[in-house]
């Protein structure tokens, strides 16, 4: 009669498999969830990814078991609306963000979240990343509107958090089909410099070493200084930065470093971060691709989800994530890419060009 | 649609006309009347004129429809003509007619889906729809064509507007009536009326002007050929509106069904569960293989597999003809048992009618021929399909012989065996499995020098793989011999790992090294990165890990363990693999590349693992002789799953970005860097140059040449003379070949910037929208155009227009056992999450031809997407304020929500109800339609509750109330709401009181009586019973189909127990109680107009004198009451005497008027006799004078 739900073992993609059931309405059931572990069973942060998860759907009917090793999860229905939630802050807003962005347009009404928690730290993509590549690319698809937008209210860097941020996402019909196929050359680089609690000069410093390496390529270049104080600027002291190139066919890569979070391993100097971060930069065009590699799995579902006409798009080598997030994808939607490998005519092309045919 | 272009007239060119002509022509020297008369064409209003012209606009823009992507496809499924009516109308004679016309072939009875090719670009599936109203409903549902028959002579039945109402809420298919048994009629006039009469109605029930079809009379049980053909002709060119439902779901109309269970098992144990396969056109949209269906009538199926197979009954490939030939017309209805060949996945069926095999036995012989060139075809399919899996990856250079060999492999091509049952007629090629546990047990150790002869001549095969057909015929002669198919794919597998380990043995203790130097980067191993000969290594590593783990184990299982393993594993050893490979080359980013191009076909592989055979079937490997399990601990996959969970993808730390090498492989990734030719600036100049360099100076008169062109010639010179050098002629062609091609592209860019120029003068928005859809339909097209089915069908899925067949496993035996090729067998494929259940909102409203009220909780059986089942509704409506009200009964003439628990269904989906599904009544037997409003979960169905109270105390306007409550706790839970007494006087809840449990204080606005009754009135949340029962109707026994009775209703149920309920004797009804009358009422004026003794009676009878008129009793003392006797006595002494002396005056008074009487009368009668003198005296002097008078005159007397 109803649908016998899927199996998975491991807390390893946990995200992805309880998003792609909510929107596929398959119930799933993790099991061994660091069973083998000192500390068994489900983290904070996930707990609380499914809190976050049961705020936005109606009907979710979630099981644990004693020691948190097995999780079954019958999603219900998305419903959306105004939600705030306190993300644990074991990891960055980044976490239950790309999550978010993935389930928002389909939710039956438009979504206005208020996360609270840690906005930067090193681990998961950052809210300012996030705004800057995945905003674009859901763009692209058609999701967007009056009322699509991310702000960042408060930052708050990693182990302290008190950072805010404000996610509003109207309802999507219709996904586009689009023809991501050629990303075109890079015109310009914006990017973020982030400080809160430490001296404002960080930040200028670290956009003059980020501006020092990548002058050798283009000259139209410009890293804004954000300066947080006083309540807005969280608990604990960090800085960091973030680079977006944006090309002449207006997609979005981007790289992004922060500090180490305060009293976990050794400090970054500020010129050392911007260096890297810029050469992080360098190493994501060197990849290609219309999407960059941090929102590929986000790309990969707008075109699962869509009408059922072809879209293409070329991305950089896959990551890991995607990988999984491919085969998860023909778990819950019986839908395979047609993946093909563009022959680089050119010596800095890089990737595959991926051919989807949903449905 | 194009205007048939009318004959033209023909201009005369001598005679009166012409001449006429020729004057008006000259005389008409002046302008149009336009000109002429340029007032009357003036502005005379500006408004007029706006509104004119947003009436045009609106005109234009009304026929605009949204433009669709379009999805058809390019060769599209039958269509399904469904062929209704009520019995004896003549629906088997009808197709039997239709079918007779398109193929010239006569049928029995018409069983089942029939397909036939009825055009060069058109087939048609013909199904007969009984008088059952599941079928009606299953039918409806994928119906492309209905042909409604009624019978002229009785009219409309009952089943017709029944089967138009299911239409309509299943979305409208096309529907032609047509009007049978016209013959009975004798008199043409009545016949006239009557056709015109159903027309009519007709038209009011599908649309104005819907095509009503007439067919006249029989001719020797038929109907007129004309008439049938013209009907044919109908068909053949109609069009067909897309239908929601049916346009976004994959749904098969099963026409033949294959029993695939162990008949040993069926032995057995004969209620088991079947396996069947379906067969059938896929209609619709894309199946996905493993999708979930739903079979109308049995239930919800996981299909196991889906194959596509050749198609029965195709299309004629040649397009010049213009009629069909006798050949191309086929037929395929193999429930009929029509259609000959019939082919299986893994065999051929022949039906030979079981009267030709006993006539001739030489007959046989070609017979045999034929079988054996359909079983040849058959094959090169098959190596086809096999080859299609070489074509597929040898794209790449890299790919190892050891490769090809797999996947050669994997194609399921040996697996034959043709087994030649005499006894019958029937010749099956089987597919066995028998095989597989046998050579799993060879193949452990010495596959390499396999000595088993299957295997060797396997390899032999392997060899001779560019003639795939003759070794399909050794294979089929050998399988034959031995009756043993070739060994499995999976020891295959194993096999070939075996020969890899054996290659690479030597480069596996540095892997092992370095990934343990590598540590943690390991993981950042960019997928895409892994060529072939990577992966192998990287298996090898594994098989590596694994030996050392676990020595002891055997080789087969280290296959197996392999087989196991996720592609990502693979893929993040693949990084440590990669290292020791590129020890020399890290520098060089070209080689890098040549790399990643080497590594093309190994991104599916890499993600998806190796398609074709999914990792089914791990656990038997495992298993030791049964009985043991080896747990091997899988550090490295067990580290992977608990992994921290993050999209980042750490880059490759092999790249530094300090080199300047590395800085310049990027560099053309900038708008600085260098650009391609197409696109350089250089280049478009150029271009530019050469389309407008051209021009002539017109003052000058001088002519100025493009330079290019030049340029062009001279680069073509010496290209020429550089290729003179070479000498080669096949150059020189290619260099022809290029100029061509400039010369094209030239023109086509020329081309496009005219159309841009001139041709998007007023191209609007809706225009460019269906630019837009024209272009995505191209591409969805091109996109798989060149691939081959099979692995087409791995990505978008079995399209529309596939033969496919459909293996079900669990299917009820009551299914194949009760199987009634009369019924329609539909599988509907099911959305993402149509597969589940849950809570459903509609809009409902009772149909206005159902007799009854719908009740809540009554089941009901519903229609709705592909399914029928029963469920249990609660209807309620809306209040004013969004609350949603519980309902007792459906409103008679309106629409009502209702609340079921059934099976999820996207919203806008329409239903329909039915009270019951069993037998056939004469009233209407839709009860409701609706749709979907909502899935929301919460079910927020309320219902009134009253709770009644009373007052046992009452000061002023507080009130102690009892009876309401049982304990604290709830009256806690109410404290502030609001109660009403019955006379209407509020209140509030204020707390709870301790001492009758249940007892609380409340204020009112007035004093409570003790008789007054406190309600406080709430709204309970009603929960939806969660009951789901699928109408099984074709598993019931055959003959009875149509008698499905589910659960009943209380009211039947009562009804079958000969239970009655004991009613409330307040609720009977009484004869009105005697003595009790209203006053009638008149109206007032009514009254004044009465006469006074019709007048009513106003007389009131007196009130009580009021307390305070009352006076009180007197009690006197005992002198007072002396007195009071004394006066009393005295007084009635003096009353007496009063009396006695009023009486004796009295007398006196009454003589004394006699005698005044008496002389009244003397003196009248004195007075009298006095006139009586006096007149005489005076009527003498009359006398005497008149007399006198006379003398004077002549006398009279």
């Amino acid at each position: 009669m109803a649908s016998q739900g899927l199996v998975y073992d491991g807390c390893n993609f946990f995200r992805q498999r309880l998003v792609l059931s909510t929107l596929s309405g398959k119930r799933v059931k993790i099991k061994n969830i660091r069973s083998k572990d000192d500390d068994p069973g489900l983290r904070d942060f996930e707990a609380s990814f499914i809190r976050l998860l049961d705020k936005v759907t109606n009907g979710s009917r979630i099981e644990i078991n004693q020691t948190g090793t097995v999780l079954f999860y019958q999603p219900g229905l998305l419903y959306g609306g105004s939600v705030e939630h306190d993300c644990n802050q074991q990891r960055s807003i980044g976490y239950y963000l790309e999550a978010l962005l993935m389930l928002a347009p389909f939710m039956k009404t438009s979504l206005k979240a208020t996360l609270r928690g840690v906005t930067n730290d090193p681990v998961d993509p950052t809210v300012d990343l996030l705004k800057s590549t995945a905003l674009p690319v859901m763009k692209k698809f058609g999701i967007g509107g009056d009322g699509f937008e991310l702000k960042v209210v408060k930052r708050g860097m990693a182990p302290g958090g008190g950072g805010e941020v404000v996610f509003t996402c109207p309802v999507c019909r219709t996904m586009r089909p689009v023809q991501l196929t050629d990303p075109g050359k890079i015109k310009r680089i914006r990017g973020v410099a982030y400080s809160v609690r430490v001296s404002p000069q960080m930040a200028n410093r670290i956009v003059e070493s980020a501006r020092g390496v990548l002058n050798q390529f283009l000259p139209d270049i410009y890293i804004h200084t954000d300066h947080m104080k006083g309540a807005n600027s969280g608990k604990s002291p960090g800085f960091g930065l973030t680079l977006v190139a944006e090309t002449l066919n207006g997609f979005f890569l981007s790289a992004e470093m922060s500090s180490t979070p305060q009293g976990q391993g050794n400090p970054v100097l500020p010129e050392d971060l911007g260096r890297n971060c810029a050469k992080l930069l360098l190493e994501e065009i060197h990849r290609g691709g219309c999407v960059d590699s941090s929102n590929q799995s986000l790309a990969l579902l707008l075109m699962t989800l869509g009408q059922q006409d072809v879209s293409k798009v070329l991305l950089g080598p896959l990551s890991p994530y995607t990988i999984e997030f491919l085969r998860h994808i023909r778990d819950f939607f019986q839908i395979m890419f047609k993946i093909e490998v563009q022959k680089p005519f050119e010596d800095e092309r890089k990737g595959g060009d991926k051919v989807p045919q949903p449905r | 649609m194009e205007v048939k272009e009318q004959k033209r007239h023909q201009a005369k060119h001598s005679g009166p006309k012409a001449q006429k002509k020729l004057k008006k022509q000259g005389g008409s020297t002046e302008e149009d009347e336009c000109k002429r008369n340029p007032k009357a064409f003036a502005v005379q209003s500006a408004v007029r004129m706006a509104k004119t012209f947003h009436r045009a606009q609106d005109i234009k823009t009304k026929k605009h429809h949204i433009p669709l992507v379009d999805r058809t496809p390019l060769e599209p499924p039958p269509v399904v003509i469904v062929v209704v009516g009520p019995p004896k109308v003549g629906k088997s004679t009808l197709i039997r007619c239709l079918i007779k016309n398109f193929t010239r072939q006569k049928m029995g009875d018409i069983c089942g889906p029939v397909t036939i090719v009825s055009g060069k670009k058109r087939r048609l599936t013909f199904m007969e729809c009984n008088n059952d109203i599941n079928t009606m409903i299953d039918l409806a549902k994928v119906a492309d064509l209905v042909l409604m028959l009624i019978d002229a002579s009785f009219g409309f039945e009952m089943e017709t507007f029944e089967f138009l109402n299911i239409c309509q809420v299943h979305g409208f298919p096309r529907i032609m009536g047509v009007l049978t048994h016209l013959d009975s009629f004798k008199n043409n006039k009545t016949l006239r009326k009557t056709k015109k009469n159903l027309k009519h109605r007709f038209w009011t029930e599908v649309y104005q002007g819907a095509k009503l079809f007439y067919l006249s009379g029989m001719v020797y049980g038929e109907y007129q050929t004309q008439e049938v053909k013209n009907l044919g002709r109908f068909i053949s060119v109609m069009k067909f509106r897309p239908l929601v439902w049916q346009t976004s779901h994959p749904y098969v109309l099963v026409d033949r069904m294959e029993d695939l269970t162990d008949p040993e098992r069926v032995r057995t144990d004969p209620k088991c569960d079947r396996t069947v396969s379906l067969y059938g056109y896929l209609r619709g949209t894309h199946l996905k293989n493993k999708g979930q269906v739903h079979v109308p009538g049995v239930g919800d199926f996981q299909v196991s597999d889906v194959n596509f197979l050749p198609d029965p009954c195709p299309l004629p490939d040649a397009q010049k003809k213009r009629a069909l030939n006798e050949k191309e017309r086929l037929l395929y209805a193999p429930m009929a048992g029509v259609g000959g060949v019939v082919y299986d996945k893994d065999a051929v069926y022949i039906d030979l009618p079981a009267n030709h095999v006993n006539q001739q036995q030489e007959e046989v012989r070609p017979t045999t021929e034929l079988v054996q060139s359909l079983i040849d075809t058959h094959a090169t399919l098959d190596a086809k399909m096999a080859a299609s899996k070489v074509s597929l990856f040898s794209g790449s250079v890299t790919l190892d012989p050891t490769d090809i060999e797999q996947q050669k492999k994997e194609g399921p091509h040996e697996k034959q065996v043709w087994d030649p049952n005499t006894q019958r007629e029937r010749r099956a090629v089987v597919f066995t499995e028998e095989e597989e546990e046998e050579d799993a047990v060879t193949g452990s150790s010495d596959e390499e020098d396999d000595n088993s002869e299957d295997s060797e001549q396997e390899k032999e095969a392997d060899e001779e793989d560019d003639n795939l057909s003759t070794f399909l015929k050794d294979a089929r002669a050998r399988s034959e011999r031995t009756e043993k198919t070739a060994p499995p794919v999976k020891r295959q597998r194993v096999e070939e790992e075996m020969l890899v380990f054996a290659d690479s043995e030597d480069d596996l203790e540095m892997s092992e090294e370095e990934s343990e130097e590598k540590g943690q980067s390991g993981r950042a191993g960019d997928s895409g990165h892994c060529s072939e000969e990577d992966e192998e290594e990287t298996e090898d590593e594994e098989e590596e890990d694994d030996d050392q783990e676990s020595d002891d184990e055997s080789v087969e299982e280290e296959g197996a363990a392999l087989m196991e393993q996720t592609a990502s594993e693979s893929e993040e050893e693949g990084e440590k693999g990669t290292l020791k490979w590129k020890e020399g080359l890290q520098q060089k980013a070209s080689e890098a590349f040549l790399r990643h191009q080497e590594a093309a076909p190994n991104l599916r592989k890499l993600v998806y693992g190796s398609v074709v055979e999914a990792d089914d079937s791990e656990e038997d490997k495992e298993e030791l002789g049964g009985l043991f399990r080896v747990s091997r601990p899988q550090k490295s996959k067990k580290f992977k799953a608990n992994a921290v969970d993050c999209s980042r993808f750490i880059p490759d730390t092999s790249h530094n970005w300090d080199l300047e090498e590395m800085l310049n492989s990027i560099r053309d990734c900038f708008v600085t860097g260098k650009w391609e030719e197409s696109q350089d600036a250089a280049t478009l100049l150029k271009e530019d140059e050469e389309l407008y360099g051209d021009f002539e100076d017109l003052e000058t008169g001088e002519v100025h040449k493009g330079q290019t062109g030049l340029q062009d010639q001279a680069e073509v010179q010496l290209d020429s003379q550089e290729l003179e050098e070479d000498s080669e002629s096949l150059v020189k062609v290619d260099d022809e070949e290029v100029q061509k091609n400039k010369r094209l592209d030239k023109k086509r860019r020329l081309k496009e910037r005219f159309d841009a120029e001139y041709d998007d003068g007023d191209a609007t928005y809706f225009d460019d929208l269906k630019e837009e859809m024209q272009k995505q339909a191209e591409l969805n097209r091109a996109e798989f155009e060149d691939v081959d089915d099979e692995t087409r069908v791995q990505y978008e899925g079995f399209r529309p227009g596939m033969y496919v067949r459909l293996e079900i496993s669990s299917i009820p035996c009551e299914f194949v056992i009760n199987f009634d090729p009369h019924y329609p067998v539909i599988l509907g494929g099911l959305g993402s999450s149509e597969g589940n259940i849950g809570y459903l909102q509609m809009r409902l409203k009772k149909h206005r031809w159902y007799e009854r009220i719908l009740k809540t909780r009554d089941p009901l059986i519903l229609s709705l997407g592909w399914r029928r089942f029963q469920t249990i509704p609660l209807y309620h409506i809306e209040d004013h304020n969004g609350r949603h009200r519980l309902l007792k009964y459906t409103p008679q003439h309106m629409h009502c929500g209702a609340s079921i628990w059934g099976p999820i269904t996207p919203q806008g989906t329409g239903f329909l109800a039915v009270q019951s599904v069993a037998g056939t009544k004469a009233n209407f037997r839709i009860a409701a339609t609706g749709v979907v409003l909502d899935l929301d979960k919460s079910v927020t169905v309320v219902k009134k509750l009253k709770l009644i109270g009373y007052p046992y105390k009452i000061f002023k306007n507080t009130c102690f109330i009892k009876g309401m409550f049982n304990t604290v706790l709830e009256v806690a839970k109410f404290e502030g709401a609001s109660v009403r007494t019955v006379s209407g006087v509020r209140g509030q809840i204020k707390k709870a009181l301790s001492t009758p449990p249940g007892a609380y204080r409340a204020t009112f606005e007035d004093r409570l009586l003790m008789s007054d009754i406190v309600f406080l009135r709430s709204w309970y949340p009603v929960s939806v019973p969660q009951l789901y029962n699928p109408v099984t109707s074709l598993l019931l026994p055959v003959g009875q189909k149509d008698n499905w009775a589910g659960m009943r209703t209380m009211g039947q149920l009562k009804h079958d127990l000969g239970i009655r309920n004991k009613p409330n004797a307040d609720s009977l009804y009484k004869s009105e109680a005697k003595g009790i009358s209203t006053p009638s009422t008149f109206p007032k004026e009514l009254q004044k107009s009465l006469p006074f003794k019709s007048k009513p009676k106003q007389q009131q009878s007196k009130g009580k004198t009021p307390r305070d008129l009352q006076r009180p009793s007197v009690i006197r003392e005992p002198h007072e009451r002396k007195v009071a006797a004394l006066l009393h006595a005295l007084s009635t002494v003096h009353n007496y005497k009063r009396k006695k002396a009023h009486m004796v005056q009295h007398a006196k008074h009454k003589e004394f008027l006699q005698q005044k009487g008496k002389q009244e009368e003397a003196k009248l009668k004195r007075q009298k006799e006095a006139r009586k003198k006096l007149y005489r005296v005076m009527g003498q002097m009359d006398r005497k004078k008149l007399r006198s008078s006379l003398k004077g005159a002549p006398q009279e007397d």
